[in-house]
């Protein structure tokens, strides 16, 4: 007689297990990262207070945090629209950087002198458009020739990254500023191409563009007959094909969308925190930690949200412990803990799906068998 | 084919004990108790048909007893001693080996390495010539002849299955579970499958036969044990019983098994001419000509693998075949897409049901919605009164109208596709040309009678009806006429009532007719 442990496909995945399987997995990888800070002579108690205190007990620290989770709520959007669908676009790093050149370019030349409603529509419909810009050759080439949309996104990554640095390192371009030649930087957008703050804090008000394409993308998917056929073609697309739903427009429809989202967040850069095309500025790694974001939140607008929230604290806090005097924490810590939690992360995912049962091994009934 | 010597053999060994048994096995999955204290057992030298409805439990008792699944209660037990199975493997090494529905062999290795494959007995370094010897041997003791070299891929499926009986008996497997083995055989080949298990009984092997064509059964077995819901609803010689019994006990009560003929308007509902579908060089279809009236069910007869699929494809605008047209109602669609022939007036049900009929990840009301007409904003109101109305209507069984369609049994699938694809069949406005392919395959008795109703009443509103099917019982118990498709051609046609069962399974197995007379 024995016992044995059992993965049992769950019949259905209700919202507890929904809520309480991510808080689990970050629970889990926190343990994981004390065990390193011990081993690096650290109190992970107090290191991991510290982190909190700095992300969101005071006020500054709150919006500091809200600040960072603008674009990873963007970028979070952009992998979880596609992924949900079984589509890899993993170049919103370079979409981001895209609709920053765009966005910024819009805000140089075009919103002098307009309302900062105007002037900052006009960043982020401009960034949009780069975004989607930059993700139109992956989508082409995946709808016509199923080219892997994993590879042709993260190599346009790269031209993205090297295109915005020589524009500011490498050329006299437009998006340079003329007047500092030692250290080139980008030119700064007037005020109306700028997002305004709140009072005195560096929160503008790209939090309440980006809660409000939350919505959107969330109509989008739950409501809207596109939304509907980007569910049929990610889940099944033999279904797509006997329903007449097209997937080579659906495809290049859900890359564009995501493309855009991508785009939308290096404008919300530009016009909340930037002000210029600055490449020191800019890259951070966004559009990567995006996709840790989609991937916690599994894929729901909502759910982009709150992790892209503590992601974002986890950033602003990991930055902080470096300061502290004394202990001398390292800045990686952080990025050790969000590494830690995506892994905790997918590995929890199991366990919503499944149930894990101890099972008997049922006892062997000789006499039964006579 | 009288089974009663093989029968009247077991009786002698009566004193041994049985080569396997199943005794009081209980076997739950979430939700359902596929096998209830079930008792079963096969003797030495007989052939021994496991009956039932799909989902009456057979493959879950087969998978027991050869080792896929352990029982939750009870005990297996092979030649009087208690069993405890941890693998298919540990089963042939028990000398117990299944043969599944779906074959499990690697296309690009020949006949000889499938065989070998997993095979934990063989030495480190594989003698082939001694591998191909033993099969040959096999081969020829049991009538199974296949040629050691030749790669699966380019077998035919009835070869196919030869390889995979014979890869148990190579084994050193006495007991043989075939699960459903003729679903995919040709007349002929079901008769030189027969031959082999004769064969096998007659060498002292024990054979479980797993199926639900009653012929069939009365035709190879000599025990029947017939499952209804999980349980065991009775154990019969075959030599005391008969077909109308048989189905009695499975399903519970007496069922009709006439079949009613419509009466056709002449008007031409669904037209394919010349229609010419391939795949690079070579022809999936080759210049099909065919006419669907209005009140008419037509049924495409043919071996699975022969255009039948491609076939819907293309008239259900799927895909555009390379020649030819497609007509429905009076409209040309051809190369149109789907969403023309739908309009047009078509309602399509493709055989496979979970995975192109229905998304499997989607609820039941986002399955209703698959194949209407969508504004900007999807209409989940209707689409969950669609599907609240189908669960009762059709006795569906689903958890609701939000759990996805994943989580439904074959039958219930096929229902839920019947009601969304039939729901509007000859109302002004609705589809007037059903496509439906092996529409009650893996159905049990009970749910396919029903499905054949609809179908029926889908004729009686006045729809032309094509009825795809690898199935000749099916399609002879449907349609009111016959088309039989070989190699993407329609070797044969006429009305159901004219065309004899011999004529259709020849040109079925590629006989010319006309040659034979």
């Amino acid at each position: 007689m024995g016992y044995t442990l059992q993965l049992e496909r769950r019949l259905s995945t209700n919202w507890k297990q929904a809520v309480f399987t991510p808080i689990l997995s970050v629970l889990a990888a926190l343990a994981a990262g004390a065990v390193f800070l011990l081993i690096e002579g650290f109190d992970p108690i107090s290191v991991y207070r510290e982190l909190f205190d700095a992300s969101f007990t005071s006020k500054f620290g709150i919006t500091d945090t809200l600040t960072i989770a603008v674009p990873l709520i963007l970028t979070g959007l952009a992998a979880a629209v596609v992924f949900r669908m079984n589509l890899f676009n993993i170049g919103a790093e370079g979409q981001l950087y895209l609709g920053a050149i765009f966005g910024s370019w819009a805000g140089l030349a075009l919103t002098d002198g307009l309302p900062t409603v105007a002037g900052v529509g006009l960043v982020l419909v401009f960034a949009a458009m780069g975004g989607a810009v930059w993700a139109l050759p992956a989508a082409v080439f995946k709808a016509f020739f199923g080219t892997s949309e994993i590879i042709t996104t993260l190599m346009l990554t790269f031209i993205a990254l090297f295109l915005m640095r020589y524009l500011i390192f490498g050329s006299s371009s437009y998006w340079r500023d003329p007047e500092t030649t030692n250290f080139p930087q980008g030119k700064r957008v007037p005020t109306s191409a700028r997002f305004e703050l709140f009072g005195d804090t560096r929160l503008h008000w790209g939090i309440v563009v980006a809660l409000g394409i939350v919505m959107l993308v969330w109509v989008l998917i739950r409501f809207t007959s596109l939304g509907f056929d980007m569910n049929v073609v990610g889940s099944s697309p033999a279904s797509a094909a006997y329903a007449g739903i097209s997937t080579r427009r659906t495809v290049i429809v859900a890359l564009l969308l995501s493309g855009a989202l991508g785009g939308l967040a290096g404008g919300a850069e530009v016009a909340g925190r930037a002000y210029a095309l600055d490449p020191n500025g800019l890259e951070l790694g966004l559009g990567f930690t995006g996709i840790v974001v989609a991937a916690l939140a599994r894929y729901h607008p909502f759910g982009i949200v709150i992790v892209a929230t503590f992601i974002a604290g986890l950033r602003n806090g990991g930055i902080a412990l470096q300061g502290l005097p004394g202990e001398r924490v390292p800045v990686e810590v952080s990025l050790m803990l969000q590494g830690a939690i995506l892994l905790c992360a997918i590995g929890g995912d199991i366990f919503a799906r499944n149930r894990l049962r101890l099972v008997r091994t049922a006892p062997q009934n000789v006499e039964a068998a006579s | 084919m009288p089974p009663s010597e093989a029968a009247a053999g077991s009786e002698t060994v009566r004193s041994r004990p049985p080569a396997i048994a199943a005794v009081g096995v209980t076997k739950r999955f979430p939700g359902v108790i596929a096998n209830a204290d079930v008792d079963f057992h096969v003797d030495v030298g007989e052939v021994h048909t496991i009956l039932g409805e799909n989902g009456a439990g057979k493959s879950t008792l087969a998978a027991m007893l050869c080792g896929l699944y352990r029982p939750d209660e009870g005990t297996v037990v092979r030649d009087g001693s208690p069993l405890r199975l941890r693998s298919p493997r540990d089963g042939l090494a028990h000398g117990i080996g299944m043969v599944h529905q779906h074959f499990r062999l690697v296309d690009r290795f020949t006949v000889a390495e499938n065989i070998i494959l997993g095979d934990p007995t063989q030495p480190w370094l594989i003698d082939p010539e001694a591998v191909e010897d033993e099969v040959a041997a096999i081969g020829e003791r049991f009538g199974l002849p296949v040629d050691p070299h030749a790669r699966i891929g380019d077998l035919t499926v009835g070869q196919r299955q030869r390889v995979e009986i014979v890869k148990v008996l190579y084994r050193g497997a006495d007991v043989l579970l075939l699960d459903e083995p003729t679903a995919v055989l040709t007349p002929p080949e079901v008769e030189a499958l027969f031959v082999t298990v004769r064969a096998m009984v007659a060498e002292g092997k024990a054979v479980v036969f797993i199926s639900h064509k009653l012929g069939e059964v009365m035709s190879v077995s000599d025990r029947v044990t017939v499952m209804r819901n999980g349980h065991v609803t009775g154990e019969v010689a075959t030599a005391n019983t008969s077909q109308r019994e048989l189905a009695e006990l499975m399903v519970g009560r007496s069922v009709v098994l006439e079949t009613r003929r419509g009466t056709t308007s002449g008007e031409v509902g669904l037209s394919a001419a010349g229609l010419v579908v391939r795949d690079d060089d070579q022809v999936a279809l080759d210049h099909v000509d065919l006419d669907v009236n209005q009140g008419e069910i037509v049924g495409i007869a043919g071996v699975a693998g022969n255009g039948q699929r491609r076939l819907a494809r293309a008239l259900a605008g799927i895909e555009t075949p390379a020649e030819g047209t497609v007509v429905i109602g009076g409209v040309d669609v051809t190369g149109r897409g789907a969403l023309a022939a739908r309009r047009a007036g078509l309602a399509f049900v493709p055989e496979d049901r979970l995975g192109t009929g229905l998304v499997p990840g989607l609820s039941l009301t986002d399955n209703m919605l698959l194949t209407r007409r969508r504004a900007f904003f999807v209409d989940r109101k209707t689409a969950r009164a669609d599907a609240e109305q189908a669960i009762v209507e059709y006795e569906i069984k689903a958890p609701g109208t939000e759990a996805e369609a994943r989580v439904l049994s074959g039958g219930n699938a096929q229902k839920v596709l019947l009601a969304r694809e039939l729901a509007e069949v000859g109302e002004p406005g609705g589809p007037q040309v059903v496509i439906v392919s092996s529409p009650t395959r893996g159905l049990d008795v009970g749910a396919a009678e029903f499905v054949r109703g609809l179908l029926h009443e889908a004729r009686e509103r006045g729809a032309a009806v094509l009825v795809i099917s690898e199935d000749l019982d099916e399609v002879r118990s449907l349609a009111d006429r016959i088309a039989v498709l070989y190699r993407g051609r329609i070797a044969l046609e006429g009305p159901a009532d004219e065309l004899r069962l011999d004529e259709i399974g020849m040109a079925m197995a590629g006989v010319d007719p006309a040659e034979v007379r």
